[in-house]
Parts: C-alpha cells; structure tokens; sequence
C-alpha cells in the first residue's frame, strides 16, 4: 500500500506537486473573491501572512482579480 | 515528418490542438493527444483500446477530465484529500471548473503550440514506426508512443482504464503491434 510515508517518493512527491499547484489556485481563487467582495490588500496579506506590496504585485494585475 | 501520418493520425493531432485551445490548456501535450486520439471513432488506435476491454469514450473523457484538472487525484488521495470534493467545493464558491480555470490562467504565458510531452509523443511515434517497419504513423502509433512516456499524465490516465478493464500495458502494447491478433483475441 502506497502512501506518502511509505516508500514510494513517485506517489510521494507527485502528492506534494499537486499540493502545491492545488493552493496556488485557491489562492488565486480566494483573493480574486476577496477583492470582489471589497477586501484591501492590506487584509488579504495579513490572512496570507505576506506584505501587501507582495500580494499586490502578485495579483493586482492580472485579469484574475482585475474589478470590471 | 508530418507527410509520414495517415489522414487519421493527422486528425487526431488537429483535434488535440483543438481540446487545448477549449480547454484553456496553453499547449498540447500528451493528455490532449490521449483525448483526441480516443475520441475516434475507428482506427488502430480505438480498435485495440476495445479489444482489451476499454470504451475509448470513457479514456477520452478521463483524459480531458485530467487535463482541465492538471491535478493528480490519485496522488492527493494517497495523502488524504479527495479532490473531487475539494473540486466541488471551489465550483460552488467560485462557479463551475473554478480550479482548472485558475489553473490555466497561471499558465498563461508564452504560446507555445505543443508541450514537451506533446513533442515528444509525435517523435516516438516515429521512432515506433521505424521499430515496427512501418511506413505511415497512424493512431496506432501515438498511442505506442504514449505508452513509451511512463512518467507522463496520459501514461498514468492510461494505466488505470487498463487496470479497470482488467487488463494491462503489455497487452494492449501487442494488440497495437498485431491488430489482427488483438481482434482474434478479443
């Protein structure tokens, strides 16, 4: 039986690929919604526990979460 | 290289780049092909899916499904996250196919007609056909070429449609290399 202790790193790591791509995405998803629903930056940075400046330059230009 | 696939294998790269452009993927790789090459309705390829056991409907929709995911399910389940649940979830709070969505916003980027992977297919097809001493590539080969890809998304799609039907790599590697004995077999 694989699992992620276990010995099969090819499980292993492609589980911690996926992860990583996983919270990307929500991440991506949540601060869109955020900044929709009137959230600063100044907020969503302290949640995600980075500058605002980082999460700006991240997000404040892409079409993702650009306000119509 | 392109004058050496038949009409059929030629369609099945034209409707790869197809998938990739509905399915927001940037580039074709190896689950676009995977899809397109099932979607067919006859030909080698599909031929020898049917004999060992596989609708080639079903593989072309699991394929699609990975790609808009570009998650591996398997992999988060072997840690404890269902990402089908996490999946419906982020369609209820963000609208439908949110996740794949996101994802092929990030990837966005340079265009690039095909992937690595998807390169790479089209040159083991290739190298399949010289193997078998063959003269034409067709869907038959592709899908040989998929099967030489052990790490890639499409191998692993593939791999489970073979253990659900109960059967394996090595036999459908022989019903692609000897169509008539496949079809006697089935």
């Amino acid at each position: 039986m694989a699992d992620i202790t276990g010995a099969d790193p090819d499980l292993g790591l492609r589980a911690v690929r996926s992860l990583h791509l996983l919270a990307d995405r929500l991440e991506a998803l949540q601060v869109n919604r955020a900044r929709e629903l009137g959230w600063s930056w100044q907020d969503i940075a302290e949640r995600l526990s980075v500058s605002r400046q980082a999460v700006h330059k991240k997000y404040g230009t892409t079409t993702l979460t650009r306000r119509p | 290289m392109f004058e050496r696939f038949t009409i059929e294998a030629r369609g099945a790269v034209v409707r790869a780049v197809e998938i990739a452009q509905e399915t927001q993927s940037d580039s074709v790789g190896d689950l676009q092909l995977l899809a397109a090459i099932c979607e067919r309705t006859d030909g080698p390829a599909v031929e020898a899916l049917r004999s060992v056991g596989i609708d080639p409907a079903a593989l072309a929709r699991a394929a699609t499904d990975a790609d808009a995911a570009g998650l591996d399910s398997e992999a988060l389940a072997a840690i404890g996250i269902d990402l089908d649940a996490v999946s419906a979830q982020a369609d209820k709070t963000f609208g439908k196919g949110a996740l794949a969505r996101a994802g092929a916003r990030m990837r966005r980027g340079k265009h690039r007609p095909f992937a690595r992977e998807g390169k790479k297919i089209l040159e083991l097809s290739l190298r399949e056909l010289i193997r078998l001493g063959q003269h034409r590539i067709d869907s038959g080969h592709l899908l040989l070429a998929i099967l030489r890809m052990a790490h890639g998304d499409a191998y692993r799609v593939l791999v489970n449609s073979l253990t659900e039907a109960g059967s394996s790599v090595a036999a459908l590697r022989s019903a692609l290399e000897s169509p008539a004995e496949g079809k006697a077999a089935s």
